[in-house]
């Protein structure tokens, strides 16, 4: 059994006057994958982005409760988001390079955190990212063309490739695959595989193949609440809950 | 109904769309045209100017110096002599009367002609050359045919011996057309063909560059602060609800601004580039902060949350990546409303940049006029020969704001290739 990693404790989230999650209390487990599932607005991505803090660019966005890293409390004024996010890597549904050179998409994180101080030190960091990215080969010969050019996979293993570069510890993903064709998506996949020999990883996503097949713990959000959470085989094959059960199968959703 | 009689309805619907879309701008390009054939017809002439071929004896009694004089002691010679005996040697006159309308054909500068003509060689003492003076306002617009020759004599302006010069001359082949050097080069004169948009052109860029240098860093950093720091709450709203209002507000309220403030409180200079370019800028910072906005709001949030995501701070993501992306926006914004500052006639004649100026300024605190004020000026002169003047001026302003809203377009169209 890993480690425990990130640990929330009762938290809520408030758009507003609405809320969004309520007391969740979710253990993700260090090198492993953890999978979010459940219906759209049910608070999956709202989770996540606490992680990282990202719900602060919200202007009305409330988050109550803790959530701690390695046993350090992140919900917190005092906290630099800078280095926290330096820690916590983020890819997004839509793949979002910089309008700028492949070069320079991975290369900004290293050099806004002093990472590369030298040029043989970043190209050092731009090769290392995209071959864990799996992007190395197909884009080698061009690194000065724009990263807006690639094909949507590629752009999306840029932005993992852009997200590593910084060498963070977890690694959030938030439907990385759902503006991919089914291909693209196996590629990602496999590089969800072999990424979380070094990483955390979090992955939110509406398909439930997909969870099955990354992800090693799952976790079923409904209306803002985690119903049900649990090794990924038992949830998919045999939940505790009603409604996981007829989530997965489909009844709703 | 039927579906086919739905059908024809829906597409009778856009055929009449079409066409009174392709009528509106059919009557729009009519008007656009309407005006530039009059701008164009009226104004096309003054870049040319008439010339009277005389021949220059520089006569050594009449001139005190000597070839090879120092320059400064030409400059303060006499000429004024040897002008007189060359323009009555155009045509004989019989007594002074004749001598006088004989000498009001040609320019009241003739003698500074003939003096830059020594000038330019300084050896032509006792030589005889021939020059090309330029002609009279008068002349000028008869021999541009903008003057009507069949009037009775008492209602011209030029009489019957001065009609008959003019014809001896052209016969002889006396009388051509030049490139108007003056029309550029000179300040504003009360002899239509010594008057030039010099002074005018420069005192406009001065006040161009002045709100330029005052109105953009302001308008572009009060954008980013707004857009990308400032909270959303009651204050922000009401700043920018007075952004669009100021946007708004007739220039002229903006000139009596400056009036009471630069002029009578601090008391800047009057009639100076320096206070127009104040004026103005005050009066396109709204407008230049509401496209800057509007682009700053355009870049994606995505890539603002891209940068955040790899730990970039707010400044960071707002300075490395948004603000460079929504550079052609803001540029384009900028350019236009400097464009529109340029053509602004009513603040400037506020601050009383409607001053009769000769002098053209060298620095910004000179008094000074400018394109739109001259335009102004002009229109309301009688003497013929500033109709065609206020036409030329309308096109070089119109050509400027064009040139203008070129780079503007070509700027939004060269960087923002860059997105894809």
């Amino acid at each position: 059994m890993s480690e425990v990693k990130i640990k929330s404790n009762n938290l809520n989230v408030f758009y507003g006057d609405k809320q969004a999650l309520f007391d969740v209390n979710l253990d993700l487990n260090e090198k492993e994958v953890t999978a979010l599932i459940g219906p759209s607005g049910c608070g999956k991505s709202t989770f996540i982005r606490c992680i990282n803090r990202m719900n602060d660019v919200i202007d009305i966005c409330k988050v109550t409760g803790n959530i701690e890293i390695d046993g350090v409390e992140i919900n917190d004024e005092n906290l630099d988001v800078v280095s926290l996010r330096e820690r916590v890597g983020m890819v997004f549904q839509k793949p979002n390079p910089f309008p700028k050179s492949i070069y320079d998409n991975i290369s900004y994180g290293p050099k806004i955190h002093g990472k590369g101080e030298t040029k043989s030190e970043l190209d050092e960091i731009v090769e290392r990212s995209l071959k864990k990215a799996a992007l190395w080969e197909e884009v080698k010969d061009r690194l000065d063309e724009p990263g807006t050019g690639l094909s949507g996979g590629q752009q999306q293993r840029l932005c993992i490739a852009r997200a590593i570069s910084v060498n963070p510890e977890v690694i959030l993903m938030d439907e990385p695959c759902s503006a991919l064709d089914p291909i693209a998506t196996a590629k990602i996949e496999e590089l969800i595989d072999e990424l979380k020999k070094t990483y955390t990883i979090v992955i939110v996503t509406h398909s439930m193949a997909q969870a099955v097949r990354v992800s090693q713990k799952t976790g079923f959000f409904h209306l803002g609440k985690l119903i049900e959470v649990g090794k990924t085989e038992k949830i998919f094959k045999n939940p505790d809950n009603k409604m996981t059960q007829d989530y997965i199968t489909g009844r709703f959703g | 109904m039927t579906k086919e009689q739905r059908l024809k309805k829906r597409h009778a619907a856009e055929k009449r769309f079409r066409l009174y879309g392709l009528t509106s701008i059919l009557v729009a390009l009519v008007f656009v045209l309407i005006l530039v054939n009059n701008i164009f017809s009226k104004g096309s002439s003054a870049f040319m100017k008439t010339v009277i071929n005389v021949e220059v004896f520089f006569d050594p009694e009449l001139i005190e110096i000597e070839n090879g004089a120092p320059e400064e002691n030409i400059r303060e010679a006499d000429f004024y002599d040897i002008t007189i005996e060359t323009l009555l040697k155009a045509y004989p006159a019989k007594n002074l009367d004749e001598e006088n309308e004989l000498i009001d054909l040609f320019t009241t500068d003739a003698e500074i002609e003939i003096k830059k003509a020594f000038l330019e060689n300084n050896n032509l003492i006792g030589k005889k050359i021939n020059l090309e003076i330029t002609a009279s306002d008068d002349i000028d617009q008869l021999h541009k045919g903008n003057y009507p020759r069949n009037l009775p004599e008492d209602r011209r302006r030029i009489s019957n011996f001065q009609l008959k010069i003019y014809d001896n001359l052209l016969k002889n082949n006396k009388i051509n057309k030049n490139f108007n050097n003056y029309f550029f080069n000179n300040g504003d004169s009360r002899d239509p063909e010594l008057a030039g948009i010099g002074g005018a052109l420069v005192g406009s860029f001065y006040s161009i560059i002045i709100c330029l240098l005052l109105a953009f860093p302001v308008a572009v950093l009060a954008s980013i602060y707004l857009e990308e720091f400032a909270p959303k709450n009651k204050i922000t709203d009401f700043i920018e609800i007075n952004i669009n209002n100021l946007a708004a507000v007739p220039s002229i309220v903006y000139g009596l601004l400056a009036l009471q403030i630069l002029l009578a409180t601090i008391q800047l200079p009057r009639s100076t580039p320096l206070v127009a370019g104040i004026t103005l800028a005050l009066m396109t910072l709204p407008r230049i902060i509401i496209p800057c906005r509007a682009s700053l709001k355009a870049v994606p949030p995505s890539i603002r949350e891209g940068a955040l995501a790899v730990g970039a701070s707010k400044f960071q993501s707002v300075f490395h990546h948004v603000v460079p992306l929504s550079l052609p926006g803001t540029l384009s914004g900028t350019i236009i409303g400097l464009a529109q500052a340029l053509g602004e006639t009513a603040p400037l004649i506020l601050i009383g940049m409607v001053a009769f100026v000769v002098d053209i300024p060298s620095t910004p605190i000179d008094p000074s006029s400018s394109l739109p004020v001259q335009v102004y000026l002009w229109s309301e002169s009688a003497e013929r020969g500033f109709v065609e003047k206020t036409s030329a001026t309308i096109m070089m302003l119109l050509s400027f704001l064009i040139v203008m809203n070129f780079i503007a377009v070509y700027l939004r169209q060269k960087f923002e290739k860059r997105w894809n």
